[in-house]
């Protein structure tokens, strides 16, 4: 047992989607699309593991890109990391990741839960200022007159719905194109 | 960002353990602090222990790049665009209590900043690893938080390497907003597979060189550890129970009367 | 098959899951102790399955299912691949570490680590870049520091598969000479590689695989043909 994972593979699932997690910033960059995919990796292994692996991803994710980026301030949205990791887990057990079509739509909605989880730690722990676009966003409609909480809501879930979406979406993809002598081995991917 | 560098500081000498006690306790304390006066504080905390580091230079300007952008948006956000009264400030009229809202957010960031940053520079990850596993932290916490950091670069080099034959083979990152997006699938799924091809031959290499095994795992070389540090650990924790104690009888009193009672 | 035998297979029969082909058919053999056994066949025939079998990492971490007869004497089997980098711990910043890693996850004493990882790294000729940090070394460098980890364990049961991919040729026989002076210390080897010439010059005995099935089991020389 480590970490109260039940196999060493699950283990080494959990490192790959940390890593993934930390690595898709990149390729998110290139496209220059307004998302950063830093969940990917605990969504897949949501749907491969299940919650608690799930879980060990998301909180090391967000302490190790503290580390890479020096940004400690942004610990405390591990608690989103949470939220996405049971969610994905409970959206895969019932199969959401088989389509397309029920994948996007299960992906928006937890843009709306990762956004409602983000908003009131950016409020009450840091004021509305977070993550620059974010806050660029909030600034944005305060100076129109939004109140704040409603100026950080708004921001955080924004780019959430979106991000959130796309990584169902790939979720959902990867999962159908993973080889057979792999997928046998999940039981979420029995075809 | 910034990394680990070899230095002679009394931070660099002690057990891992003791800076990152004293860099969590800080993050713990500035989120109980209220006033900027108490916010001073832990950001002079912050930068003490950079200079305990021998690490203030290195540590200051990456702190500093993180933090001003920052403290510029909540300046704006709750200074600017704060509630009344207000009052003039050069050509600006600045709202007092936003004022006051945005150094304390602003000083928190920048103390977590110059807490984290030291440990990052004066705690070896090697000797990290040895700490860990001289006190029997479990092999997954610690693979999990060290081993990740490398695979991410040669993740990352993979990336650049697909990103470039895609493009060769005609894939466009350009385009509208639906075509960026549709780009993403030939980009992320051959490297998400790839790396999963590779899982089963990791996990065969750690069950070789026995992670499976079952016995304590030998550290071959621990850091020494003293009784003053244990103190400076426990005192972190003590502090941060208190303050946080302090902040939470209030809401005791809401949950149940006897309890604020029996906690004064 | 004679009761000294490391590894045996009795009719084995291995399918991994969600496969209807079966990676290795109706196969008899044994591995004993001083023996290097070489192992060929083209990509697909199963040589890597073999190994994984015989070290008892199939179906145990990879899944899969087992026909027929298979008994394993062997307690310390250590297995080598051809792509060093996926066999990094990723926990240790120097290869002297890193050789570390296998004896002291078993709990040996430090000393004893210390005497058996100088000793690997010099055999495999990397004493020299015992400080240098794996993630920088080549792929050829990387590779020999792997086989002294897998050394260091102290094996009675050596698998390698396709050791020498990443090596030139003079490191690729100084690699293959040290396998047969491990045999000669009473370590059961078994090799699978491509480069059948090579493995040939220093096996007592060759395994050749077609379509999971043993075609031949004898002479190193069959292995050639």
């Amino acid at each position: 047992m480590y970490l109260g994972l039940v196999s060493l593979r699950d283990l080494v699932l959990v490192r790959l989607g940390v890593a993934i997690n930390l690595v898709l910033g990149q390729v998110v960059a290139a496209l220059l699309l307004p998302v950063y995919l830093d969940s990917l990796g605990t969504i897949l292994v949501a749907a491969l593991v299940g919650p608690r692996a799930a879980i060990a991803a998301g909180l090391t994710s967000q302490v190790l890109a503290a580390v890479l980026s020096g940004n400690f301030s942004w610990l405390p949205f591990g608690i989103v990391q949470v939220v996405i990791a049971v969610y994905a887990a409970g959206a895969a057990r019932v199969g959401v990741f088989k389509r397309l079509r029920t994948a996007l739509p299960a992906g928006l909605l937890l843009g709306l839960l990762a956004g409602g989880t983000a908003a009131p730690i950016a409020y009450f722990m840091f004021g509305g200022a977070t993550a620059g676009g974010v806050t660029a966003v909030t600034t944005a409609l305060r100076a129109i007159g939004t109140p704040l909480p409603v100026a950080v809501a708004i921001a955080s879930m924004g780019t959430d719905l979106l991000d959130k979406t796309i990584a169902f979406g790939l979720v959902c993809l990867i999962l159908r194109n993973v080889p057979s002598h792999l997928a046998a081995r999940f039981p979420v991917l029995a075809r | 960002m910034i990394g680990f560098r070899t230095g002679r500081s009394p931070l660099h000498a002690a057990h891992p353990y003791t800076p990152l006690a004293i860099a969590t306790a800080l993050l713990c304390l500035v989120f109980a602090a209220q006033t900027p006066a108490a916010i001073g504080i832990f950001v002079l905390a912050g930068i003490v222990l950079a200079i305990a580091g021998s690490s203030l230079g290195y540590v200051a300007k990456p702190a500093l790049m993180l933090a001003i952008p920052t403290l510029v948006l909540l300046f704006i956000l709750h200074g600017l665009l704060g509630p009344e009264p207000r009052h003039a400030l050069g050509p600006l009229h600045v709202s007092d209590s936003g004022l006051t809202e945005a150094i304390v957010l602003g000083g928190r960031i920048t103390a977590i900043l110059f807490a984290f940053l030291t440990v990052l520079a004066t705690v070896s990850p090697d000797r990290l690893v040895e700490a860990m596993t001289e006190r029997r932290v479990s092999f997954g916490a610690t693979y999990l938080l060290v081993s990740t950091l490398t695979l991410v670069p040669r993740m990352r080099r993979r990336a650049a390497q697909i990103l470039e034959a895609q493009q060769c083979r005609g894939l466009r990152l350009g385009g509208s907003p639906l075509a960026r997006i549709m780009a993403l699938g030939p980009l992320v799924l051959p490297l998400v597979l790839g790396a999963l091809a590779e899982v089963d031959e990791q996990v065969l290499a750690l069950d070789t060189r026995g992670v499976t095994s079952g016995r304590v795992r030998t550290a071959m070389d621990p850091p020494p550890d003293s009784a003053a540090q244990w103190a400076i650990r426990w005192i972190c924790v003590c502090l941060v129970v208190g303050a946080w104690a302090e902040r939470v009888r209030p809401l005791l009193m809401l949950i149940h009367p006897h309890l604020y009672v029996a906690c004064r | 098959m004679p009761v000294s035998a490391l590894v045996g297979m009795e009719a084995l029969s291995f399918r991994y899951a969600g496969s209807t082909t079966y990676a290795l058919s109706d196969v008899t053999l044994s591995v004993e102790r001083g023996e290097v056994v070489l192992v060929a066949g083209r990509p697909g025939s199963g040589t890597s399955t073999l190994l994984l079998v015989a070290g008892a990492y199939a179906p145990r971490l990879v899944g899969g299912a087992i026909e027929g007869g298979l008994s394993i004497s062997a307690s310390r089997p250590s297995i080598v691949f051809a792509t060093p980098w996926t066999q990094l711990t990723g926990l240790c910043r120097t290869v002297f570490a890193e050789v570390a890693f296998g004896p002291a996850s078993h709990a040996l004493p430090r000393e004893r680590i210390r005497a058996l990882v100088g000793l690997q790294l010099e055999r495999l000729g990397v004493a020299h870049l015992s400080t240098r940090d794996p993630a920088t070394l080549s792929g050829g460098e990387l590779q020999r520091v792997i086989v002294a980890a897998a050394l260091a364990l102290e094996p009675d049961l050596l698998l390698l598969d396709d050791p020498a991919a990443e090596l030139d040729p003079a490191a690729a026989d100084a690699l293959y000479g040290l396998l047969k002076e491990t045999a000669a210390e009473g370590v059961g080897v078994l090799v699978a590689t491509p480069d059948v010439e090579r493995g040939a010059r220093v096996a007592s005995r060759a395994i050749v695989l077609e379509a999971g099935r043993v075609i031949h089991d004898g002479e190193p020389a069959g292995a050639l043909a």
